[in-house]
């Protein structure tokens, strides 16, 4: 512990000062200020030879602050944000100050360079107040943009966490009856089918951004339709052919489960002869192939929705895991509905 | 008190008749898987009250209802729900009764005792019920309830009381108006006239007859319904697409 990383929501809003963009976006910001300075010097004559001057100092004072920042960012990284700004704007002005006084001493001659006595203290209190104002202003900046990322990651994984896949509601309440059924006929399957709900219902309320094993995704895919079964008798068929696919691979949790929700729902439960719902599965060059293939809805059937909203859900959560690399693909083909589910083969490394 | 079952899920139907046997003064009659079965049974044995599902392929609960409230001695519904209830719920509630799944067999007796109360006025508010586009067209027939699929259907003609829905082998005398029916069935059906629909499905041909008039002629059924002058050439259009 200690000195570990720190976790991503409190990461320091100060920037890495060691870092070369850091310095960089110091030496411009110090050159914007150095113009504005010369712009305001009042004879146009003296533009140029006050922006030097002007730079140099300014220069001079940041790359010394950032320094300094950099020497000693990781204890300002520890203090809180209020501490840290007060800590970096006394700096800054004092860095100011001493340097402004070095210049007078170095600089105790020539065009520009103000003389030492009252002149010299006027330019002194200048550069303190430019220096603090700009710095106080400067660390606003970063504070506020260090919020605005920090609303940016909250907001993206609010995003993750609201795709999660939720079980339809429709099929709670379809299993519960279910189970008051079966309690009365046959309580051991009625014990079953609670066991089996629960499981389901565990992995719909767990972590959305934890991956599942593709071995742990089809066990829970099938109990769902375990359940399923039940509830629609012989209606209801499956075919399985999943012994091809690694166990290890890793997907998204509930990723093929509502493809078969969406099986049923669609292609079994309007008919009332049902039909047949396989599962297939292969691996071709690297990448894993899921196949849901489930009858056509009987025409003039009602359209129960939701088909496309699963879908879209899948695909979101396919590509926060996979980039672009995974997919899902369906529609009607050969007089049944297909869904395929594309993913390239990932484990977890021990 | 004689109570119908109707539910497509077998575990659903055994619990449902398990918890009305449970309840004094109540038997199941008949248990039905589809809404077809049902109102079949419910002709042949008469129950008081059906409890319908609301959700069923084929012809689900809402159609169902429709047609029962034709029978001559149309029995009380309630109809029994897992989840959606949206389309229920724009009812009175004293008007239509719904059960929530997994049923309380308390529910389910207040229900029942209510059903029989308010039978009368039910009938009525079952007609009205908005559902999506039947599957049958439904009419009572010398004391018997007449069903024929929407596809069978050739053409509907509004005469002075009643809408004759024309199939092979028959007419049945509908109650709604003609236009009621057109803004349900008007994908299936294509106004030929002021009071005639036909099912394009089944036209044959356009043809002018003896009167002078056009008329379209349908497969299976005697009647060609005359074409009006003024949707002559948008009846020919959409007819020789086929």
């Amino acid at each position: 512990m200690g000195a570990s990383a720190p976790r991503s929501q409190d990461t320091p809003f100060l920037p890495d000062f060691c870092d070369i963009r850091a310095v960089f976006a110091v030496v411009l910001t110090g050159e914007l200020l150095a113009l504005v300075l010369a712009l305001m010097s009042v004879p146009a004559l003296e533009f140029w030879p006050v922006l030097g001057s002007t730079s140099l100092f300014v220069q001079w004072v940041g790359l010394s602050a950032a320094a300094l920042l950099c020497a000693g960012g990781r204890h300002l990284a520890r203090l809180p944000p209020a501490a840290a700004s007060f800590a970096v704007l006394g700096l800054v002005v004092g860095l100011t100050a001493v340097l402004s006084l070095v210049a007078v001493w170095l600089f105790d001659e020539g065009p520009q360079a103000p003389r030492l006595g009252g002149e010299a203290w006027a330019f002194l209190a200048r550069n303190v107040a430019v220096g603090g104002l700009v710095g106080a202003v400067t660390l606003r900046y970063l504070f506020v943009q260090h919020q605005w990322r920090l609303n940016l990651a909250r907001e993206a994984s609010a995003r993750v966490q609201a795709l999660q896949s939720r079980i339809r509601p429709h099929f709670l309440f379809n299993s519960m009856n279910t189970i008051a059924s079966l309690t009365r006929t046959d309580p051991a399957l009625a014990e079953r089918v609670v066991e089996d709900l629960a499981e389901l219902f565990r992995v719909s309320l767990g972590d959305a951004r934890a991956p599942a094993t593709l071995e742990r995704e089809l066990e829970v895919s099938r109990r769902y339709l375990e359940i399923e079964a039940l509830r629609l008798g012989d209606r209801l068929q499956t075919r399985w052919e999943v012994a091809s696919l690694p166990g290890g691979a890793l997907l998204p949790a509930l990723t093929v489960q509502p493809l078969l929700e969406n099986a049923v729902s669609h292609g079994i439960e309007p008919s009332p002869t049902g039909g047949l719902v396989s599962i297939t599965g292969r691996v071709v060059e690297g990448v894993l192939e899921v196949r849901v293939e489930n009858p056509l809805p009987p025409p003039g059937a009602p359209d129960r929705g939701g088909n496309r909203v699963a879908q879209d859900n899948v695909r979101q959560r396919l590509e926060a895991f996979f980039g672009g690399a995974a997919g899902l693909e369906a529609g009607p083909g050969g007089g049944r509905y297909v869904a395929t589910l594309r993913f390239p083969w990932r484990e977890r490394t021990p | 008190m004689k109570v119908l079952v109707v539910d497509d899920e077998p575990l659903a139907r055994a619990r449902l008749a398990a918890l009305v046997a449970e309840i004094g003064g109540a038997t199941v009659v008949g248990e039905a898987a589809n809404g077809l079965q049902a109102l079949e049974m419910a002709q042949a044995s008469g129950p008081e009250v059906v409890l319908l599902d609301v959700r069923m392929p084929g012809m689900d609960g809402v159609e169902t209802a429709r047609h029962l409230a034709r029978l001559p001695c149309p029995p009380a519904v309630v109809f029994t729900t897992a989840y959606e209830v949206h389309a229920l719920s724009a009812f009175e509630v004293r008007a239509i009764d719904y059960l929530l799944k997994p049923i309380r067999r308390e529910r389910l007796a207040e229900a029942l005792l209510r059903a029989r109360q308010l039978a009368p006025h039910r009938a009525e508010a079952l007609t009205a019920l908005p559902g999506g586009v039947r599957t049958h067209v439904s009419a009572t027939q010398q004391g018997r309830l007449r069903l024929v699929p929407v596809t069978e259907v050739r053409y509907l003609v509004a005469g002075q009381k009643y809408v004759a829905a024309g199939f092979p082998g028959g007419e049945l005398l509908l109650e709604e108006s003609l236009r009621q029916l057109e803004a349900e069935l008007g994908a299936r059906f294509l106004r030929v006239h002021r009071n005639a629909l036909v099912a394009p499905a089944h036209a044959e041909a356009v043809e002018r007859g003896d009167d002078g008039l056009y008329h379209v002629r349908l497969r299976g059924v005697g009647l060609a319904p005359a074409v009006s002058r003024r949707l002559l050439a948008g009846v020919r259009e959409r007819l020789r697409g086929r």
